[in-house]
C-alpha cells in the first residue's frame, strides 16, 4: 500500500487504515518491546504505544518513513517501562551464553584452531536450501526460540534491514553489544542448517 | 596471526564489512591458509542469505481484536480527563 496514502488516511481517522498498519507492525513491535522489557511487559507496552499512536498521528511529520515512527515510539514506551518497573536488567541476564554453539571453548584447541574440522555442507546452494520446506520450518522455528534480544537485533538487522546505529537505539544496546547478539543469533541459526545438512533433519 | 576462535568472533563484523582496514587484512591473511575458516565464513554467508528470507510469522495478530482494546483504553483514558 502507499505510505503517503496510509498516512492520509490514518490522520483522517480511518479504522480500517490502522486495522491494517495494527497487522502490518504488532509482531515487529512485540518483538522490541519484549527485547527491552521482557514478555510480562510487552503487550501493554505496544498497547500503549498504539493508544500514542492513535493520538499523535496528526502530528506525524513525515520526515522518517511510517515504520521507522511507530518502532520509536515502541521503542521510548519500553524504555520508559524499564525505568518505571527500575529493573535494569543486564544483557547477560536476558541474553545467557550458549553453550554448544561454534564459539564454545570446547570446540577449540589450546591455541585457538578448530577442535574438529568444520563440516562440510553437500548443499551450499542458498536458493536451493530456500527450497527446502522443512528447513524453512526448523529455522522459523529456531529463530522464535532466541532469547528475546537477540532475536529483536537479528529480525531489525537481517530481516528487516535496519542499521546498527538504529539498532542500537531502538533496543537500548551499546553498539558493540549488538553486534554480539546478532553474530549469536546468525550462528544458531547456521547450526540449524548445518545439522540438517548432515542428517537432512532438525 | 589470527586464531580459528578469533576469525570465527569477528565472522559477522568480516561479512558486514564492519571491520577496520588493518584487521580485514589479518583476517584474509588467515582466510588464505586456512580452509576450515573459509568454510565457517561460507557457511555463515549463505545462513545470511537463506535467513534473510525467512518468513516470521509467530500468530498473525489479532488486528480487530486489538483495535477494539485499543477504543476501549482511549475512551476510559477520556472519561478520566
Amino acid at each position: 500500500m502507499d505510505e503517503s496514502l496510509l498516512v492520509t488516511q490514518l490522520i483522517a481517522g480511518d479504522d480500517k487504515a490502522f486495522r491494517y498498519v495494527i497487522g502490518q507492525y504488532q509482531t515487529l513491535m512485540l518483538s522490541i518491546a519484549r527485547a527491552i522489557v521482557g514478555d510480562v511487559f510487552a503487550d501493554e507496552v505496544v498497547q500503549e504505544s498504539w493508544v500514542s499512536v492513535y493520538k499523535n498521528i496528526a502530528g506525524f511529520e513525515r520526515r522518517a518513513s511510517l515504520k521507522t515512527w511507530l518502532l520509536t515510539i515502541v521503542s521510548n514506551k519500553a524504555k520508559a517501562r524499564l525505568r518505571k518497573e527500575s529493573r535494569m536488567v543486564s544483557l547477560e541476564q536476558l541474553d545467557g551464553e550458549t553453550p554448544g554453539s561454534y564459539l564454545d571453548s570446547a570446540n577449540f584447541k589450546r591455541d585457538g584452531h578448530w577442535q574438529n574440522p568444520v563440516s562440510h555442507w553437500n548443499n551450499e546452494s542458498p536458493e536451493a536450501l530456500l527450497e527446502e520446506k522443512q528447513l524453512q520450518a526448523c529455522i522459523a522455528k529456531t529463530l522464535l526460540l532466541l532469547p528475546p534480544t537477540q532475536k529483536a537485533a537479528f529480525i531489525l538487522r537481517d530481516i528487516e534491514q535496519h542499521s546498527f546505529d538504529e539498532i542500537c537505539s531502538l533496543l537500548d544496546v551499546s553498539a558493540a553489544n549488538v553486534r554480539v547478539l546478532v553474530h549469536r543469533a546468525r550462528l544458531t541459526l547456521m547450526q540449524v542448517i548445518d545439522r540438517y545438512q548432515e542428517t537432512g533433519s532438525c | 596471526m589470527l586464531s580459528c576462535k578469533q576469525v570465527a568472533t569477528l565472522a559477522s563484523q568480516y561479512l558486514d564489512h564492519d571491520v577496520s582496514t588493518p584487521l580485514k587484512w589479518r583476517i584474509r591473511m588467515h582466510l588464505m591458509m586456512c580452509a576450515n575458516c573459509r568454510r565457517f565464513i561460507r557457511h555463515l554467508q549463505i545462513t545470511q542469505t537463506v535467513t534473510k528470507n525467512i518468513k516470521v510469522d509467530e500468530q498473525t495478530p489479532d488486528s480487530e481484536k486489538i483495535w477494539q482494546e485499543l477504543q476501549q483504553k482511549i475512551r476510559q483514558e477520556s472519561k478520566q480527563d
